[in-house]
């Protein structure tokens, strides 16, 4: 299960969490790289980085807006935009690959309408692809929020998506 | 806990846990290992269930349950060792709840090991690692007491107290280590040049963003071993001095290591062999981890130098060296999980022992991740220099399955792959380098027949796209175009000079790129082109793809994994619609040995089926001969055979009634030629019938395939030979416009022993003993008969002698049952009637007595290296010679093309195998208007591959006689779905549905007769059967 705290792009940070942005700060300072590790706790609250956020830590840290834009769109692990409750990764490492992973991408687009970056209907799950999960011995895998489906076949994926609701 | 003020009270705290340890070592221990693949795979729960167990049974006095780290058994996770005084060590894997109470009653209370669920610790995967990096994986990796326990920290203490940090550099050179991250820069040159840097203040930091697909031994690391990592970086911030703290970057993806490091610093920071004043010395280090945010390109050294400092990670150009210019701008040391985890075991037991393994250039071991398709999956640590034949075959047990070795791809995206051919290359830096490739930090995926190299080079190729930073336009801009060229090439719109083109680029991305990520990205693509150019070639010429992965070009993967390309989906739609007339007329498109294929094929189609991903491969070999028998027995309600119409003044001879001749003719007269085959024996076939005995194809088979060719048409002149008196250039001036040579491979090979005489009683040759067989001469075989061989004719012919009465039958072959090229059917068949296998054995003289067969010396053989064909080469065991007593000797090791009818001022060219030259797309010979094909032309193969030839020997033909030069075209290109074969409705669930077989005669009553063993489909399951297609070239033409 996600725990973050669901917040439209659209709409400003509610001032509980603004509060929560600030007390990441203040922690942070004076830590090699501090603004990254911010970034990241700020997404573990909110579960994805909306606009509201992201001006919020550039006025905390004093770093310009652009510059933490440049920052958040470098890395794969920040999210600009809303996650599903459930986040499903489909590993395309090189083992994953070779062993199927496609073919589970494909079951997903075919069977359940979802593309990589892409958000179910409902909101329940969303789907992103990811370089490796380093459980190769176990190939291909599904990551869904942080349990990882071992050995996985497309015939079983509709049985592991119904386990999470 | 107190803080450790001197070594004194290290190796008091190191004592009191050694006796904590002895003491242990009187209880029974199990130890669950609990890495990222364990967890995920359950071994939470594994471990809950042993101490419920435990305590239930009240065994907490004497059993003693505790956490370890990964042991790299990654694909048998869940994994717990267990340590019984009374029984040793065994290793339980694939555990799950239901499996403990058992091992709890019978093994922890019972003292017997349940060895039907453990490793084999003494198999090579085992006796063949060297376990120093992985060497405390039987240890709890969250208490530092253990670590202690075993030398712990003793390395930092005997820096900081005995060895002047010049000392410790001297060390770390003479053990030669290199960097265990990449391209394997000596590590104490680095850090020589960091110490030499000016600056008061200096960074030691340890990379762990390991972002290779494939590769995840750091983490392994990191997770089981974190304070080597810790120690080695104490050392190494002592050795370069002005250290003061040091970073460990850490990608966010493995959250289980950076939770375990994070622990394993604090508990380092509560004993002080972390931060001020370390053992009263003076020094002081402190450690802290940077979680990296997913970047690949952040494995390179400037790029995570510029992301610690909290940017994005672009790289920059070099020099300045880090060495002088790193992290905030000061002298920066920057170094690999792996190599870090080495530092303290060189400093405690010395260089000298560093260097007992490896070879020549590269000291100690490497840890790599075996992943992909082999047996043994996970994660191994083995001595430099290692082969990757005895990494693959021997550590990785080799291929899952059926399916043959096609290459390693070693060091991920700026890797490449090594072909079988190079197998023996030792595993070290500058051997892989030679072949393209580069160590990385050791990931090395394996790949099977199912991996086409084109798709593979692709797939990186898209992973560096998406990586690259954008900074530098060969790698932003070239790589992008690289993967469009390789996007044509894999749709089948690219022409050779494509190709050229593609590796021009590469060469010059590779050269001018900033970093190491432009710099070695296009190696996949130059290694795959380098070593599997073939294959590219056969997706840009014939627009193939040889391992039916690359889907623009195909509809569904089993007609292009066919030979002759008959569409598969829509014959088995027929059939399952009942449309039973239509079924046959669709295989007979491309194939007009519809009954022999659907008895003997070996069936490629059913290898690709996508069904195999739900359950099992369709029954297509089966629904073929239910199609062609159903027309045969039906035969007199259906409509005549009438012969193609003759609409080509021009006419064909060809020499040879095999599969190849004959398909030829048959396409070529419905093309409207006049055709007429001119066959030594007196019976059509060729191979089909004097090789394959009865019980597998009876004649009558055979028979109704020739006859129907001969009703469409086709002229068959038996007891014709071709030789000195009627010759092929007779042909050509008799009224024939074009020949075809399609003679077979017909001669035996000699096994090359002594006592291999044909005029020894009792000695046959395989082929032969079929043969005669076959065409009704008496042959008798001895009560034990003994054969030579692992193929067809081999198991032929000793399931052969087990019907003429023989009472002991043995197959003696070199090699081991996966070499074999048998299916899995009849040598399942084979062993239920009877036959014994002896593998890895080879005969050594054929022994007689007055000119009757004795019996067989053999010898016992072993494997030893890899040799070019991807298989591992048998060489004798010396002293291990034996008699095998026998009546009957067969030899079956292969036949070869005979070209003995040719007469010897032929003008027709031939090669240094005494093979014919021919134009591989075209079959022509030197000589215009004469053709060859089929065995005659590649040697023995399977009878699909001389049916294929023969139909290009058609189109090659037909092409000749029109004046046409443009080369053979014979591919079935991806096609928009036409509404008529739309109607067939696809198996619409996911639901497994068994495979239906078709039954065969009972072992014990077949075993004595030539009866054909396997039985026809009934109807209503032939279209139960064909039902569960799922019409995958419907979707594919969406």
């Amino acid at each position: 299960m996600h725990t973050s705290i669901p917040v439209r792009p659209d709409q400003e940070l509610p001032s509980d969490l603004r509060i929560q942005i600030e007390k990441i700060t203040q922690d942070n300072t004076g830590k090699a790289g501090a603004v990254i590790q911010v970034l990241q706790q700020t997404q573990g609250l909110i579960g994805y980085l909306p606009p509201a956020a992201l001006s919020t830590v550039a006025r905390l840290t004093r770093i310009p807006l652009s510059e933490i834009y440049g920052i958040v769109s470098f890395y794969h692990f920040f999210a600009l935009s809303p996650k599903g409750k459930h986040v499903i990764q489909v590993c395309m490492g090189t083992a994953c690959y070779v062993k199927g992973g496609e073919k589970i991408l494909k079951t997903l687009k075919k069977d359940f309408g979802l593309e990589p970056g892409g958000i179910t209907e409902d909101g329940l799950f969303s789907l992103e692809t990811v370089r490796c999960l380093g459980c190769c011995g176990l190939s291909p895998v599904i990551g869904i929020d942080n349990n990882i489906h071992r050995k996985v076949r497309v015939s079983q994926v509709k049985d592991i998506l119904s386990a999470y609701k | 806990m107190s803080l450790l003020t001197s070594t004194k009270e290290l190796t008091n705290l190191k004592e009191q846990n050694r006796k904590r340890f002895m003491r242990l070592e009187k209880k029974i221990q199990v130890k669950v290992h609990l890495g990222t693949c364990g967890i995920s795979s359950g071994a939470n729960r594994v471990l809950d269930a042993f101490l419920r167990e435990v305590e239930t049974r009240e065994l907490t006095d004497s059993v003693v349950i505790s956490k370890a780290a990964c042991i790299g058994q990654c694909g048998r996770e869940p994994v717990a060792t267990v340590i019984h005084p009374g029984t040793g060590r065994v290793i339980y894997c694939d555990l799950n709840e239901e499996k403990v109470p058992e091992i709890v009653l019978r093994h922890l209370i019972g003292g017997h090991p349940l060895t039907e669920w453990t490793l084999d610790i003494s198999s090579p995967l085992f006796t063949l690692q060297e376990t120093r990096i992985m060497h405390n994986q039987d240890l709890d990796p969250m208490e530092i007491e253990d670590y202690i326990a075993r030398d712990g920290y003793q390395a930092l203490a005997k820096a900081l107290t005995g060895m002047a940090p010049e000392e410790v550099l001297e060390e770390i050179k003479n053990s030669g280590l290199r960097g265990r991250g990449g391209a394997g820069f000596p590590t104490a040159t680095k850090w020589g040049f960091v110490r030499l840097a000016p600056g008061d203040e200096k960074f030691v930091v340890c990379n762990g963003d390991e972002g290779d697909p494939g590769a995840y031994m750091n983490r392994a690391v990191l997770e089981g071993n974190p304070h080597s990592v810790i120690e080695g970086m104490a050392i190494g911030a002592y050795a370069i001095g002005n250290v003061r703290q040091g970073y460990a970057y850490v990608r966010a993806e493995y959250p289980l290591a950076i939770d375990t490091l994070n622990h394993a610093i604090k508990k380092a920071r509560e004993y002080g062999l972390l931060g001020e004043d370390i053992f009263g010395t003076g020094f002081k280090f402190d450690l802290d981890i940077f979680p990296g945010a997913g970047a690949f390109v952040c494995g390179e050294e400037t790029a995570l130098l510029i992301s610690i400092e909290g940017k994005r990670g672009n790289p920059r150009q070099r020099p300045p060296f880090p060495a002088n210019k790193g992290l905030f701008s000061k002298p920066t040391t920057l170094n690999n999980v792996e190599t870090w985890s080495n530092i303290p075991q060189i400093i405690l037991n010395g260089a000298e022992w560093f260097t007992s393994v490896g070879n020549e250039k590269c000291k100690g071991t490497k840890t790599l991740c075996l992943v992909g398709k082999i047996k043994n999956t996970g994660l191994v640590e083995v001595p430099l220099g290692t082969p990757m034949g005895q990494i693959v075959f021997d550590i990785g047990d080799g291929i899952p399955g059926d399916k043959k070795f096609k290459a390693v791809q070693i060091g991920g995206p700026s890797g490449g792959v090594i072909p079988a051919e190079h197998l023996n290359t030792p595993v070290d830096y500058e051997s892989v380098q030679e072949l393209g490739a580069i160590m990385g930090s050791g990931g090395v995926v394996v790949m099977d027949e199912d991996s086409c190299m084109v798709d593979v080079a692709k797939f990186f190729l898209q992973f560096t796209r998406d990586e690259s930073c954008g900074k530098c336009t060969p790698c932003r801009a070239g790589i992008p175009k690289m993967l469009d060229l390789l996007k044509k090439i894999s749709e089948g719109r690219a022409t050779l000079e494509d190709l050229d083109t593609l590796t021009e680029l590469a060469e010059m991305i590779s050269e001018t790129s900033i970093c190491g990520l432009g710099q070695t990205a296009p190696n996949p693509v130059l290694t795959t082109i380098r070593h599997f150019r073939k294959e590219y070639e056969s997706h840009i010429i014939e627009k193939k793809c040889p391992a039916v992965v690359c889907e623009s070009l195909f509809n569904a993967a089993c007609r292009h994994g066919c030979p002759v390309g008959i569409n598969v989906p829509k014959y088995v739609a027929h059939i399952a619609k009942g449309e039973y007339l239509q079924a046959i007329e669709t295989i007979r498109e491309r194939n007009p040995f519809a009954a022999v294929c659907g008895r003997i094929c070996h069936h490629p189609c059913e290898a690709h089926c996508r069904r195999r991903d739900i359950d099992e491969a369709i029954a297509i070999r089966a629904l073929k001969r239910f199609a062609a028998d159903w027309h045969f027995n039906n035969a007199t309600d259906l409509p005549p055979i009438e012969p193609f119409p003759v609409t080509q003044d021009k006419k064909v001879a060809i020499a040879g009634a095999g599969p190849t001749g004959l398909s030829c003719a048959y396409f070529l007269a419905q093309m409207g030629y006049g055709v007429t085959i001119f066959e030594a024996l007196p019976v059509g076939g060729g191979m089909l019938s004097v090789a394959i005995p009865e019980f597998r194809l009876p004649r009558k088979v055979i028979q109704q395939d020739i006859d129907y060719i001969v009703r469409r048409g086709v002229k068959i002149k038996y007891n014709t030979p071709i030789n000195a008196n009627f010759r092929i250039r007779n042909l050509l001036e008799s009224g024939f416009d074009a020949a075809l040579i399609a003679a077979g491979a017909q001669r035996s090979q000699q096994v090359g022993i002594p006592g291999e005489l044909e005029d020894v009683e009792g000695f046959y040759y395989g082929l032969r003993f079929l043969r005669d067989l076959k065409v009704g001469k008496t042959v008798r075989v001895g009560r034990r008969v003994a054969i030579i061989g692992g193929g067809n004719v081999a198991v032929d012919s000793a399931r052969t002698a087990l019907r003429l009465g023989a009472s002991k039958v043995d197959i003696f072959y070199r090699r081991s049952r996966e070499e074999m090229m048998v299916s899995d059917i009849e040598y399942n068949e084979a062993v239920a009637e009877g036959v014994n296998m002896n593998f890895m054995v080879a005969p050594t003289r054929i022994d007689n007595d007055n000119w009757r067969v004795n019996g067989l010396f053999c010898m016992h053989m072993k494997f030893s290296e890899v040799d070019a064909s991807g298989r591992r080469r048998p060489v004798p065991i010396p002293g291990s010679e034996f008699f095998v007593e026998a009546d009957t000797v067969i030899a079956a090791v292969g036949q070869a093309p005979d070209l003995s009818f040719l007469p010897a001022d032929s003008r027709l060219e031939r090669s240094a195998w005494e093979r014919l030259v021919v134009d591989e797309n075209r079959l022509a010979t030197n000589v215009p208007g004469i053709f060859a094909a089929g065995d005659f032309v590649t040697g023995p193969d399977l009878v699909i591959y001389g049916i294929a030839a023969g139909r290009r020997a058609a189109i090659a033909i037909d092409k000749y006689l029109r004046g046409d030069i443009s080369r053979v075209e014979m591919y079935d290109p991806k096609v928009k779905i036409t509404p008529e074969s739309a109607d067939i409705p696809a198996a619409d669930t996911w639901e497994p549905q068994p495979r239906v077989v078709a039954q065969t005669l009972p072992a014990e009553s077949r075993k004595r007769s030539f009866e054909e063993i396997e039985l026809n489909f009934w109807e209503d399951k032939a279209r139960k059967e064909a039902q569960r297609c799922l019409r995958c070239d419907l979707e594919a033409g969406e």
